[in-house]
Formats: C-alpha cells, structure tokens, sequence
C-alpha cells in the first residue's frame, strides 16, 4: 500500500518537474543555452495565477493569464538577454541567464513582499479517495490530468503542424532550415513562449499544492531541471519527459529510506551521477 | 548560487541607505542590527527589523539615552555565515556600534558572535537557539530559550497530551538538529516512544511522500520542527491525507502566515513559542497593539524577540549613560527585564530561565493552550556545563 502511495506521489512531483523542465528543454535543444532563469518564469506564474485567482475568482482565467504572462516574460528574455549574447561561447549566456535569475527574485521580493501570497479561498482542495485507501487532493489529480493532456496537446502540435515541424528543422539544422524560409526569429520566439508558459502554468500547480508562492520558490526547480534535461539526455523532449517522471519516483522512495544520509534534493544529483556513469548520454538519448 | 550574486554588494548598500534614515543627524548613540533583509529567510528578517525600529523608536520618543538620540545601524546578513562576517565587521570597525543585536538565524548568528566577543562588543541575540553562541564568551546574550530547552519541552508537552507514541519530523538545519535533541533527550527521560524520525531540508514545500509513511506509522502525535513556510503546507498535507492526530511545532510557525497558507487544516496545531498573546501583562499588550499600529501586522515570535533583545540593549546603555565596553557588559549581566516575552533576567552563561508557552490555532489566531512550568527540564545550560 504504502508502495502504491509513494509512486502516486512521485508521479504527481514528476509531472511538476516534467511541465518545468519541458521549457528548459526546447531551450536547449533549439539555442544549446542552459536557461537558469527559467525558473523565474515558473515563479512569476505562481505569482500571475495567485493573483489573478484573488482578484477575480476564476482559476481558469488564472491560468490562462499565468501562462501568457509567462510566456511572454520568456520570449522577452530571451530577445533582451540571449540574443545579443547568441556569438559568445554558451558560457557566457549562462552566467547571463544566472544574473537574470537572482534578479528576479529579488524583484518579486520587492515587488510581492518577502512573505509569499497564498490563495485567500484556495481552490481544488477536496479529498477524492481513489479507493484502497488512497486519498488525493483534487489539484493532484488535476494536474497529472492537465500535464498529460498539455503533453499530448504538444506533440501533436510538433508532428502534425506547419510550425511544428519548422521548429524540429531548425533544431537539427539552423542553416538548412533558414534556406527553406523559416523564419528562426520567429521559430526562437515561439519555443520561447510555449517552454515558458509550461513554466508559468507548472507555477500555478505548485501554487495550488502548497498554498504558497514566495520569490525563492524556483531556487529548486531551477538546478532540478537542469540536472532532469541531462538525465534526459540534452535536448531530448520525450528523454525529459520519462527523466521527470522516473526522478519523483526515486526521489519519492529516497525521501523515505536514505532520506537521513542523503537530503532530497541531493537524491537527484547521486542518481545524475550514477547514471552519468554508466550511460554517459544521458537515461532516454537516441544516439 | 547565492555565491555568485553579483547584487550582494549594491544591496548592502542599499540596507545601509534605508538605515540611516532611522537616525537622522543628531543620532549618538549606535545599535548594530544583522538580520536577513534578502534571502529566504527574508521574512522573519522583516519582522525582526520592524520589532528592533519599534524599539528604538519608543526609546527615541520618550527622550533616548543620556541627552542621545538612538541609532539603528543595519545589515542584511542574508542569514548565512559568509555574508554576517563582513556585515558585523563593518558595523563595529567603521560605524562603532556600541553594543549589537542580532534579528537573524544561528547560522549567521554564530559567525557574528566570535567577532562581537572578540571586539568586547556586547551582543544581545533575539531568536537565534545554537548552543554556541553563548559559549563564544561572556559579552554574549540570550532573550530566548535554547533549542535543546524548547525540545525538551515540546517531549513534555506530548506527555501532558497524554500520548506516547511519537513521529520525529525534523528540518535540516541547527534549529531542527537541536530541537531533535532536545526532544529526544526529554522522551527518554518521560518515557515516550519515538517511532519513527524523518528529516527534510528548508526548501522542501511537498511532503507527500513523507507524510504517506507517517501515516502507516499510524503515530499518536507528531513533533516537527520547521518554519511557518514548511509547516504550512505539511499541516495542510497531513490533514488532506486524513492523518487527525495532533501536530506540535515550535516557535518557527509562530507567524499569521501560517495559518494563511494552512487555511481550516491549521486548527488545533500546538505550537511552543516565547510570546503568549493570551498574556495579561501589560507589556506584552502594549507591545501587540503598538506593534500594530507601527506596521499594520500582527506580532509574531520574531518581531517580539527581536523588540525584546533591542530593549534590553537600550535599558543597558540607560544604566551606563551610553557607554558600552565591559561596563555595558556588566550591566546588562546584572538588569532584570520586564519584557512581551515574560520577565527575564540572565544566568552567568547569560542564557535565560522561563518557562514555555503553548499555544493553540484557534479561529485562524495563535491562543494560550497552556504553560509549561517545570524549571528543571526547562533549565537552560550554566557556564560550569
């Protein structure tokens, strides 16, 4: 019973992590920057969401402003802070990107308050018993529903549209693709905005687990991911997506049985090291 | 990743240009003040600093100290060791405190002190519970209980309770550890049964895997420690998980955020704290509505504390006309204080003896559930330890 439960819960983190690291991931795979700050945008959607939920009640509307709020944060990082930086070596974008970070913070802190906001109703919080004594919150339940559906949503868009498969090209070969006329500003803005609303709407999810939004909140999910997109062998979408799921399920059984050896958040980095050994590229790579 | 912070620096400065206001051109008389103004600990910070300016401010109105006014000098210290270093040093090199407070957390705390002691500062400590930092020497003060006390007294709590079969929930940092210690020392002296410990790290906000395992310790109460920021939603987990048992926390729920973040499901949560807000002392009265009126926010245990530790640093400078030194030193050793946090007076590791509060979510307020008295298990360490 109590191994049902765990895997439940490491289910429910891993989707958290596979809607953050998601973003992260189209980044990398697109520009072969390790975007840090990231995890701003998944704070400023919990922010966006507690907020506009407040304000007007509908969590729907939350959501919707969370991941445009977000998305467009994204896509204005990226054309302020990355493009001028996209001739330097990636190092140099990443210390950008880590500047951009702690910035950030500091600018919800001062804009928000160093205490955090939660909801003043909080919604989804029912119990719904799935049976065999397992007990979940609704948001719980929603939110794996929502993060396979997104998901889902997603991959159709990347394989079956226009710009989807102008966005694949130019992953695997910028020049060529700018020679058929896709236009890569246009390819860059848009992975931007959607790896970023994903954040923003993660942001809301988390929001709604723990009642809770401070500035700090993306301090794990921002080194998380980039260790989940490693795991997942770098710019791998489907790589990422298992590498989250299989992370919160470790982690979910680490907590418990070495969780007084080894904190959480370490179980992470020992399971990127072990893998990293014996599977040099990554859990999930293709090559 | 906080090492790399390149705004470290300008936000200094910037703590230093919102400080120096508080004191305007006349000011004398020095108070250093380390507490996190950034960093996660940021909003105990707030508080602290709110409490500390109550202080000085009440001082200020009602004429100062010797003809002086009062000045509050201070830095944010982020509540890490590397960051109190300089911060502490700067305040006693350049801006000559005479005597410090600090508003922050053990870590940084404990790396301050050595300095203070070293410089033959007086430093008066709000809220911060590490064992050492009465023990880096005698111009070192202590408002509020030690860790090991208050643990001590959360094993007696669960025996007044009437339960015996306990679950260990700690945090991962000195105010998790020695609360740990203390409450396990206290259990064995009282008999009771720990099933099962568990430890998670401050950036921990979802507990479901923690609290799926607790619930099939099936325990009789849970004893953990953390922050407001924690213990909110591990309250609320624990509850939505239908585990019905009392949980007892420690002066680091004592916040009205807590009960914002764990909404109907932080009812009945026990708490351990210095600040009874039930209290029929006129001092502590005073100090909540005055506290209310300055911010516009209730109290919590750390504006009380940090008020209380800046209090009895200015009833000293009072007594030696502003000098500090070992003057200060001696006359703070030897003062008894009426305080919102209960009558105080310091023992010669300058530690305090008093007896611990609980209180009880009621109505989405803290309230009086009960007081433990027991100055034997409540003792706090003496030099010859």
């Amino acid at each position: 019973m109590l191994f049902v439960e765990l895997v439940a819960q490491g289910l429910v983190q891993g989707s958290i992590y596979a809607l953050v690291a998601l973003g992260l991931t189209l980044v990398y795979g697109l520009l072969r920057i390790l975007h840090v700050a990231h995890a701003a945008l998944f704070t400023l959607g919990a922010y966006v969401g507690v907020l506009v939920t407040n304000a007007s009640g509908s969590l729907a509307l939350a959501f919707a402003c969370a991941a445009v709020v977000a998305g467009i944060g994204g896509v204005l990082m990226y054309r302020l802070a990355y493009q001028p930086l996209l001739s330097q070596p990636p190092f140099v974008a990443l210390i950008a990107s880590i500047g951009l970070f702690i910035a950030a913070e500091e600018a919800f802190r001062i804009v928000f308050g160093a205490q955090g906001l939660s909801f003043v109703n909080p919604p989804l919080q029912g119990q719904v018993a799935v049976g065999g004594g397992l007990q979940f919150k609704q948001a719980e339940l929603w939110m794996m529903a929502g993060t396979v559906l997104i998901i889902g949503i997603l991959a159709w868009l990347q394989s079956r549209t226009r710009i989807g498969v102008a966005c694949q090209a130019t992953v695997t070969d910028p020049q060529m693709a700018e020679s058929f006329g896709i236009s890569l500003r246009k390819v860059r803005d848009i992975n931007f905005f959607v790896g970023s609303a994903l954040a923003g709407f993660a942001g809301v999810w988390v929001a709604l687990l723990n009642n809770l939004v401070e500035p700090t909140m993306g301090d794990v999910p921002s080194y998380k991911a980039l260790a989940i997109i490693v795991l997942g062998g770098l710019g791998s979408v489907p790589g990422t997506l298992a590498a989250s799921l299989v992370l919160g399920v470790v982690e979910a059984f680490g907590t418990i049985y070495i969780g007084q050896i080894l904190d959480r958040n370490a179980i992470a980095f020992a399971f990127l090291i072990v893998v990293l050994m014996v599977r040099p590229q990554g859990l999930f790579a293709r090559r | 990743m906080k090492s790399l912070s390149p705004f470290a620096p300008k936000l200094l400065v910037a703590a230093l240009a919102f400080a120096l206001p508080v004191g305007a051109a006349w000011a004398d008389i020095k108070i250093g003040f380390n507490v996190p103004s950034t960093g996660f600990a940021a909003a105990d910070g707030k508080s602290a600093l709110e409490g500390a300016k109550l202080a000085v401010a009440e001082a200020n109105a009602a004429g100062g100290v010797a003809g002086q006014k009062l000045e509050l000098v201070v830095y944010d210290d982020q509540a890490s060791p590397k960051e109190a270093v300089p911060a502490v040093t700067k305040m006693i090199e350049k801006d000559k405190v005479v005597v410090g407070v600090s508003g922050s957390y053990s870590g940084s705390t404990r790396a301050a002190a050595s300095i203070f002691q070293k410089a033959q500062v007086p430093y008066v400590v709000a809220y911060a519970i590490h064992p050492d930092i009465t023990l880096a020497g005698d111009y070192m003060f202590r408002v509020s209980a030690m860790g090991e006390v208050q643990g001590r007294g959360g094993a007696k709590l669960v025996q007044e309770l009437g339960k015996k079969n306990v679950v260990l929930v700690t945090v991962k940092n000195d105010f998790g550890q020695s609360l740990a210690a203390g409450f396990k020392e206290g259990a064995q002296k009282l008999g009771l049964n720990i099933i099962n410990e568990y430890e998670y790290g401050m950036a921990d906000r979802q507990f479901g895997p923690l609290v799926s395992k607790v619930k099939a310790d099936n325990p009789e109460a849970i004893y953990a420690s953390g922050y407001y920021f924690n213990a909110g939603p591990l309250v609320s987990q624990l509850r939505a998980a239908g585990i019905t048992v009392p949980v007892i926390g420690q002066e680091g729920y004592d916040s009205e955020k807590f009960m914002e973040i764990a909404g109907p499901a932080s009812e009945g949560t026990l708490v351990t704290t210095s600040l009874d807000r039930d209290s029929d002392s006129p001092v502590t009265q005073a100090f909540l509505a005055d506290y209310k009126k300055a911010t516009g926010a209730g109290a919590d245990m750390v504006a009380a504390s940090s008020y209380t530790a800046t209090l009895v640093a200015i009833d000293g400078l009072k007594k030696t006309g502003g000098k500090g030194g070992e003057a200060l030193k001696n006359a703070l050793a030897s003062g008894s204080y009426d305080t919102p946090i209960g009558k105080l007076s310091f023992n010669d590791l300058h530690e305090v003896q008093k007896d611990l509060q609980v209180q009880v979510v009621k109505d989405k307020a803290f309230h009086r559930h009960s007081v433990i008295h027991d100055p034997v298990l409540l003792a706090p360490p003496t030099r010859a330890k």
